[in-house]
């Protein structure tokens, strides 16, 4: 039987309240379960985005330390990989998704932010043509 | 009004995949109180639109945006 191995990415949200070392103390011990004789090292990408503020509240928290993860590993090994997190009062919330080969921060953004105002200059003057 | 652009915007900003991470794109295509815009009205393909649909909600659920946005007048 062949081990199934697949690429995913996490995102946790870290309580705001939670010191550095303790964020990466999670980090290590959650890593540490993802490990197998394939993958000695899991992680193949790590960006950190540091604390933001939430959408709305969770657990009645206004801002969260967001920490973005890309790693490799087996698919049993994962429930127990999220037990973990779903146990840790310090996640807030996190998501594993299958990687799509997205880089861990969106770098398009600035470029979409320019894009997007040229986009509502044209279509604005269409709609002016149009309309006449 | 948003009048329905002939091409796909997310086709003409030459995006293949739509990245749940990227809030800034993904609020552009919802509506004032954050409900996620019809292909209709922004004239999104429809391979995008099922993109930008699951994006904007696993989005949701990492609080990067609103399920509702509050009314501001």
């Amino acid at each position: 039987m062949v081990s199934m191995s697949r690429k995913y990415e996490i995102v946790y949200i870290f309580d705001s309240a939670l010191e550095e070392p303790q964020v990466n103390e999670r980090l290590t011990r959650f890593h540490e379960l993802l490990k197998s004789a394939d993958h000695p090292e899991p992680i193949t990408d790590i960006s950190r985005w540091g604390k933001r503020t939430l959408a709305y509240p969770i657990k009645n928290r206004e801002q969260g330390n967001y920490v973005v993860a890309q790693f490799e590993t087996e698919q049993r090994l994962l429930d127990e990989f999220e037990r973990a997190l779903k146990l840790d009062e310090g996640v807030l919330r996190y998501l594993v998704v299958i990687n799509e080969g997205l880089a861990t921060v969106p770098t398009t953004a600035d470029r979409i932010e320019r894009d997007s105002d040229d986009d509502e200059a044209e279509v604005g003057l269409e709609g002016d043509e149009e309309a006449e | 009004m948003m009048r329905r652009s002939k091409t796909c915007p997310i086709c003409e900003m030459g995006i293949r995949i739509v990245d749940y991470k990227d809030e800034r794109l993904l609020s552009r295509f919802t509506t004032e109180r954050g409900k996620i815009l019809p292909s209709r009205l922004s004239g999104m393909c429809a391979r995008h639109q099922r993109q930008l649909s699951r994006a904007i909600k696993r989005a949701r659920h990492l609080a990067l945006i609103p399920f509702v946005k509050a009314h501001s007048r």
